[in-house]
């Protein structure tokens, strides 16, 4: 079975179903259903880097460095006032993404610890700086997007990007496939041999894997959705900026992901409600919200030592 | 003895800055033999068996493996070549059960790593192989137990069940008894006594009735020189080794 866990059925019994039907109890307030698929795309980028970190032990803190260059990659290739094909288009910038993902794999991979973490940031800030600077894109106010892909698969039409809910549906039905996924690569022979580098590095040289190029793949693909997410993103608020790229929005994925559970895939998802959650319900209460939310965070992560995901599988989970 | 070698080395040299921690050491391994490596603390066995397996590169001289030279290769790519070893601290997925630890050895001659459809949960062949290579070691009852649950010499014969499951040429084994109870260290020796039938092993351990007992040929080193190599009786009767070891007298062993 793919969801091979009680607590992973039972999630997404629970979340796919409920956030299926949401758009019909919110129709008359979009805000909810954009702010929702807000929460969908991110979870979709926290995901990718929740495989990373948790389950290949890449700790990267440039990972935003992909979620920015979806959006900027899009504004690279596509014609600024004509309508392209998204499926289409999901495929040239992930495939770029990738190249590039490669390309930087190649160096950032040659470390580990908190080498790797400080040579990602460095290539991150890189992007970082490149596009707050430049003139062609915009600066710090970033592109304006005028014209969304048509989203036509064989002369079918099932999604009108310019209408929220189609959007939102869109963006739920990328982050079931993302998660179903990275299930599958885990549960395949792929998937033991990056578990067992995760576990034990040096064994699994001395069993004769070219440890450097699984991770090197795995990083690849990683990137390729993260860069995903940011192309949705993009498309949903119809501009990018260098925001995007930046350090903390790397670093509020890795929050959101420590709080989900490490390494769970489906604690992604938990991780960025939780979080965003309490970014809502707080922002409203007070303006010192940051505070309060750093507080509550550092309290969550010393209760559910290994995230939500790993607190409910405790509960949930027989006992072996 | 066969006349060509397995395994060899030739003027084999790792310095540490200034500190020759192997110096000029040529030997070599033959097929169907156990090779024992014994010498005082700080001899270079373990830094020889490092070198052996690709861990280290040599400051200078060759490793032969089967004619050709491969001192200049990717550490994985030894064991690709047959060459398996199993480390002096215990080198496990402590995680994971016994026969998924074997699996993963075994996956990587079986091939499918890079077919994602095919589930690793429902691979019979692979299974198969990986259950010989635990009831080889004597561990099938532990097949499915977390590797971190079994005891100590359980977790040191599944790590030479993982070797065996690479289906090794060499074994190069770093001290498989260190830390071990009698009983379980006469267990690892019926176990040794049974598979040099197959493989060639080289063996660095401490404990010397053990290696007395298995080896064909022994070598004896000394801060990281050659002292003498050659059968048993051949060492024990030498006089050099007994300095080596009782010698001086301003150390204990």
């Amino acid at each position: 079975m793919l969801f091979n866990k009680r607590t992973e059925r039972l999630f997404i019994w629970i979340f796919f179903p409920l956030a299926l039907m949401m758009p019909l109890f919110l129709e008359q307030n979009t805000f909810y259903v954009s702010k929702l698929t807000t929460v969908m795309i991110f979870s979709l980028f926290v995901m990718s880097l929740d495989y990373l970190v948790g389950r290949c032990g890449l700790i990267t803190l440039g990972h935003a460095m992909f979620y920015g260059l979806g959006g900027y990659i899009f504004v690279m290739i596509a014609p600024e006032y004509e309508a392209v094909n998204f499926w289409l288009y999901t495929l040239y910038i992930c495939s770029i993404a990738a190249a590039i993902a490669l390309l930087i794999g190649l160096l950032v991979l040659r470390t580990s610890g908190i080498y790797m973490i400080m040579i990602t940031l460095a290539f991150a800030q890189m992007a970082f700086y490149y596009f707050s600077d430049s003139i062609e894109f915009g600066g710090n106010d970033g592109v304006f997007i005028y014209v969304k892909p048509e989203t036509s698969l064989f002369g079918l039409s099932l999604f009108d990007l310019d209408n929220p809910i189609h959007f939102y549906y869109l963006c739920l039905l990328s982050l079931f496939n993302t998660m179903a996924f990275f299930k599958i690569i885990m549960r395949s022979r792929f998937g033991r041999v990056m578990d067992a580098i995760h576990e034990n590095p040096d064994r699994t040289v001395a069993l004769g894997y070219n440890v450097f190029f699984f991770k090197l793949i795995s990083y690849t693909i990683a990137s390729a959705l993260g860069a995903y997410a940011g192309y949705l993103f993009t498309l949903q608020y119809g501009f990018v900026n260098p925001s995007m790229l930046s350090w903390t929005t790397s670093g509020t994925a890795l929050v959101m992901s420590i709080l989900g559970g490490m390494g769970s895939i489906y604690g992604a998802i938990l991780g960025t409600l939780v979080y965003e959650g309490l970014h809502y319900s707080l922002e409203h209460l007070t303006e010192h919200w940051l505070l309060f939310m750093g507080a509550l965070i550092i309290l969550m992560v010393m209760v559910f030592k290994d995230g939500i995901a790993g607190y409910l599988e405790k509960l949930l989970e027989k006992r072996s | 003895m066969s006349n060509q070698a397995i395994l060899e080395t030739e003027g084999l040299c790792k310095y540490w800055g200034g500190l020759k921690a192997l110096d000029n050491i040529s030997l070599k391994f033959y097929e169907g033999q156990l090779h024992g490596v014994v010498g005082p603390n700080g001899a270079g066995k373990s830094t020889l068996l490092n070198l052996l397996c690709g861990h280290y590169k040599p400051t200078s001289g060759r490793i032969i493996h089967k004619g050709e030279a491969i001192d200049a290769i990717k550490p994985w790519a030894f064991a690709r070549r047959g060459i398996g070893r199993s480390f002096q601290k215990t080198n496990i997925y402590p995680k994971s059960t016994c026969l998924e630890n074997c699996c993963v050895a075994v996956q990587r001659l079986m091939g499918g790593t890079f077919n994602i459809f095919s589930s690793r949960y429902s691979q019979k062949m692979l299974d198969e192989i990986a259950t010989n290579a635990l009831e080889k070691v004597g561990l099938l009852h532990r097949r499915d137990h977390i590797a971190a649950q079994i005891s100590y010499g359980e977790q040191r014969q599944l790590e030479i069940a993982m070797v065996l499951a690479t289906s090794p040429g060499v074994l190069l084994l770093d001290e498989p008894m260190a830390g071990m109870g009698h009983e379980e260290s006469l267990l690892i020796i019926t176990l040794l006594q049974s598979l040099k039938k197959e493989y060639c092993i080289v063996l660095v351990e401490h404990d010397m009735d053990a290696v007395f007992e298995l080896s064909d040929q022994l070598t004896v080193m000394v801060d990281g020189q050659h002292l003498i190599t050659g059968s048993v009786d051949e060492v024990r009767d030498d006089a050099r080794v007994k300095e080596a070891y009782l010698g001086q007298g301003d150390e204990v062993y």
